[in-house]
């Protein structure tokens, strides 16, 4: 391949673009965070985005095996509580002396860890039949499964516990090893390289693509699209049962009813972001990967810039992040110039997002000593003004056009 | 090649359509070329060409589905520049894709209407008037298609009409079709001719895309062949003869296909004993009902019939791809087989190529390599790892033995032209080492050139050993290469014709045999 060749195809790769605009991220925080955390304590920054990307990293690669071969799973933040309660109340069932005085067997923890893998195991096989045999759309199968595995694991928790609404984690020993960054960071590249591995150099890998891509004709092709699909759903289920047990740890107690609540979107957000395509068919797993770390160093960054009680806006980053990304991606592909806001619900939208910016200011910055609600309309309202302004450009743009053809 | 000075004919009116310098760049790949010709008010004018020649990137340029172009398109002397299809509609201009463009869900009536419904006040539809207004169009079509039928429910001949009945509601004053024939029986294909024959004594000039002869030596006033990209000429029907047309497009003779001895005593590879098909929810009950036939080795077998006449689901049943499996016995190399899916079919030594190549072929987000050995993969890696190396061996084989003509292996597939995107179908078939081998209408929109190829290749294979089991929707077609035509009717077999024997007429008889026994 030529130079010209090799860069051309590395500029035009959506984890080169992640590359970029993560570095970005993190010179603006180094920038603009009054603390200069990133300056002053890396190691400690680092550890932290490193330990939030790895957690999301888990199951967003099960979630991007399945939207890649053609699926959705809505299901991972339950799987992920029902795992934590599962591994607890396998650990009391064999267990419960040590349990009750926080020195727990090996033996019991090693099958309570196989027991949960497994239960995930069997979650990701209900989906498959729910799916394949059934013959349910699989956003229909994992919302049912998103719904009820958190209410089982309620019910679980309540009948393992006298009555408690949460698991406590027994062992600190074990606790303290099992949410250890650099073991929890090791297991996750090792399971990153077999799932890449799985998907861009086995015949396996090569079938769940074209699956995603045009199922019907897989079939027709003499693959076992069936059999498949049970393989990324168990995938999906199996990668989010490993992180539950780590979500256990990290957080001393399994709360099934609170636990990685809205978790799965996150996950999905993170493949899109990470160039999968909802259609099936695209999409990597360094860029998933890439996706992760991109999207959890944003949420860190209006962390360290808003400061105190910036976790309420991480749906909000998240939801910007995800439209950007994907707007981007989308536009590289057509050459013509889009129209954003040139037409009437283009203009509409201009007041919708000024308010929006101007009052989501209000929010981020009410606490600080300079702030007056003067500045959030001053900015709401500016915002405003440079989208009219781009919306003329786009408009003119357009007549220019149209003058041409008369 | 002769220059014939021809395209200085007939310029007598101006013409309606001038089309000065035209080219088109999809990223490396020049689709056009500096495409200049004019087209007079009320002709049909034909254009024809290889695949991959520009025909349909020029059709969609002049019905603003492309906006991005060089060059220049006047209408009536005018410069226009359209940036969208409504644009192009506005101005007179309507296209009929060779792929139909329609809402599957709605009405006949919406369809013709959609994005110009009529309504009373506050946009609540004013449906009796639409009704209305597109029975009488279709009424002036001859057909009596009902305007609130669901278009799903239609055949592709009576979609095709529906397409029709909008272009004239929107008074085009120049309609663009595209392969309007490729999908269409021989009956359909008459109906489509005295409609375009209303069409131009109304005055609506037609811009005739296609890759059959006899059609368009039947319809066209004036015929434009394109090449690569480029004019090669403008020539008048009269003047011309298939077989110099043929010769502009390709650029060189085209040879018929060589015919082989075909023998019947070679040995069984593949019988059916009383095969049925379920049809579950219809009256009929069956698709197919009580077939029999037997596939020699190194034959070439053809099925004929209409469309629904059961070609495709017979092909499923054989290839294990049929849903509900079919009843009945199935003996492949002389054992009884039973094929729940595809995959069992293949290991048998079956290979199917599928009649509708976008929806059950083609893996549209992959490259040439990628679609050439998804059903060969396994051979191609060790242990379920796959080696690149051996799989662009594989694909290179396969461009080399069907004279693909691709970018290299890593080209996707869908920068390739129609033609070849099917070789590369093929291509897949032919690495799994099949024995018999299930085409179905595989040279449904591909020109000529590709197709006297494909029937070669079809030929060389069954001299090789191969069995081949081919329908099509053109009888001509059937008639030039096969050893032996069944004919299916209603999914019953009603005649079987020897080389020798089979001709146009007693295959269309048996064809729509119990139609006109039932009318009777």
């Amino acid at each position: 391949m030529s130079p010209q060749a090799f860069f051309a195809k590395l500029w035009s790769s959506v984890e080169f673009k992640l590359i970029l605009a993560w570095l970005a991220v993190v010179i603006v925080t180094v920038i603009a965070d009054p603390g200069h955390t990133y300056f002053n304590n890396p190691g400690n920054s680092a550890e932290l985005i490193i330990r939030n990307s790895v957690l999301l990293g888990f199951f967003a690669l099960g979630a991007a095996v399945i939207i890649i071969s053609g699926g959705i799973d809505l299901s991972s933040g339950s799987v992920i509580a029902m795992s934590a309660t599962v591994f607890g109340s396998l650990l009391i069932a064999l267990d419960p002396e040590g349990f009750r005085a926080g020195h727990l067997a090996t033996w019991a923890v090693v099958v309570a860890f196989i027991g949960t893998l497994l239960s995930g195991a069997m979650v990701g096989t209900l989906h498959a039949w729910l799916i394949t045999c059934v013959g349910l759309p699989p956003f229909i199968a994992t919302l049912a499964t998103l719904v009820g595995l958190r209410s089982f694991s309620r019910g679980l928790t309540l009948a393992m516990t006298n009555n408690k609404s949460q698991i406590d984690f027994p062992d600190l020993a074990l606790r303290d090893a099992l949410k250890d960054v650099t073991t929890v960071s090791i297991v996750f590249l090792v399971l990153a390289f077999s799932i890449w591995f799985l998907m861009s150099w086995t015949v396996i890998g090569r079938h769940l693509h074209a699956m995603g891509g045009n199922e019907q004709a897989a079939r027709l092709s003499g693959i076992r699209t069936d059999r498949l699909k049970w393989l990324a759903y168990v995938i999906g289920s199996v990668t989010a049962s490993m992180v539950g047990i780590v979500y256990f740890a990290d957080t001393g107690s399994a709360k099934p009813d609170i636990l990685a609540r809205g978790y799965e979107l996150n996950a999905i957000a993170a493949s899109v972001i990470g160039g999968c395509s909802l259609q099936g068919g695209i999409g990597t797993i360094p860029g998933t990967i890439l996706g992760c770390l991109f999207l959890r160093t944003v949420i860190d960054a209006v962390n360290k810039i808003v400061g105190s009680g910036a976790d309420v806006y991480e749906g909000m980053i998240v939801g910007i992040v995800v439209v950007m990304a994907v707007t981007f991606s989308q536009r590289a592909g057509t050459a013509r110039a889009q129209k954003f806001f040139a037409t009437p619900i283009g203009w509409a939208s201009i007041p919708v997002l000024s308010v929006l910016t101007g009052v989501s200011f209000m929010l981020f910055f009410r606490d600080k000593p300079w702030f007056g609600s003067a500045h959030a309309i001053v900015f709401g309202s500016l915002v405003g003004v440079i989208l009219i302004v781009r919306g003329f450009i786009e408009l003119r743009a357009k007549s220019r056009v149209t003058l041409q053809k008369t | 090649m002769s220059q014939n000075p021809i395209p200085s004919v007939s310029q007598s009116a101006a013409p309606v359509i001038s089309i000065r310098s035209i080219g088109k760049q999809f990223n490396a790949v020049r689709a056009l070329q500096n495409v200049s010709f004019d087209v007079q008010p009320g002709e049909l004018h034909a254009v024809m060409g290889e695949n991959g020649a520009g025909k349909s990137t020029l059709m969609k340029i002049l019905s603003g589905v492309y906006s991005e172009y060089d060059g220049e398109i006047a209408l009536h002397g005018h410069p226009v520049r359209f940036q969208s299809t409504r644009d192009a509609e506005d101005a007179g201009v309507s296209i009929i894709h060779q792929e139909l463009n329609l809402v599957e869900q709605l009405s006949v009536a919406a369809n013709i209407f959609l994005g110009r419904e009529q309504k009373f006040a506050l946009g609540v539809l004013n449906q009796s008037a639409m009704d209305r207004k597109a029975a009488d169009l279709l009424r002036q079509l001859e057909s009596n298609i009902s305007p609130r039928a669901l278009v799903s429910t239609l055949r592709i001949g009576d979609q095709q009409l529906v397409e029709i009945a909008k272009a004239i509601s929107l008074n085009a004053e120049i309609l663009i079709m595209d392969e309007p024939t490729s999908a269409l029986t021989e009956s359909e294909v008459a109906r489509l001719y005295s409609v375009i024959d209303q069409l131009r004594k109304r005055g609506v000039t037609i811009l005739y895309i296609s890759h059959k002869m006899d059609e368009v030596f039947r319809l066209a006033d004036r015929i434009t062949v394109l090449r690569d990209g480029q004019f090669v000429q403008t020539v008048n029907r009269v003047d011309a003869t298939p077989r110099s047309i043929a010769h502009l497009m390709v650029g060189r003779d085209v040879e018929p296909a060589r015919r082989r001895d075909a023998s019947l005593n070679a040995p069984v590879v593949l019988e059916t004993k009383s095969l049925s098909l379920a049809w579950p929810n219809h009256s009929r009950g069956l698709r197919l009902k009580d077939i029999n036939f037997q596939l020699h080795r190194g034959e070439i077998l053809g099925f004929a019939g209409l469309m629904g006449a059961g070609r495709t689901e017979l092909l499923e049943c054989l290839f294990g791809a049929s849903n509900p499996p079919p009843q009945g016995e199935l003996i492949v190399q002389g054992q009884a087989r039973t094929f729940a899916h595809p995959a069992e079919a293949m290991q048998a030594g079956i290979a199917m190529v599928t009649e509708d190549r976008k929806r059950l072929g083609l893996f549209a987000h992959m490259t040439v390599r990628e679609n050439t050995t998804v059903c060969a993969l396994p051979s191609c890696a060790t242990a379920g790892v796959i080696s690149r190396s051996r799989e662009q061996n594989a694909t290179a084989s396969q461009i080399k033995a069907l004279s693909i003509k691709t970018n290299g292996s890593e080209a996707m597939i869908t920068s390739l032209s129609g033609g070849n995107q099917q070789k590369c179908i093929i291509g897949r078939c032919m690495l799994t080492n099949p024995s018999i081998l299930l085409l179905d209408d595989p040279t449904r929109g591909v020109d000529i050139g590709a197709k006297a190829e494909l029937y070669q290749l079809m030929e060389q294979l069954a001299a090789d050993g191969v069995s081949i089991i081919v329908t099509s929707s053109e009888l001509p077609e059937l008639l030039t290469v096969r050893d032996r035509i069944l004919v299916l009717c209603e999914g019953v077999i009603t005649g079987e014709f020897s080389r020798e024997e089979a001709t146009e007429q007693r295959i269309m008889e048996a064809a729509t045999h119990l139609q006109t026994s039932s009318d009777a």
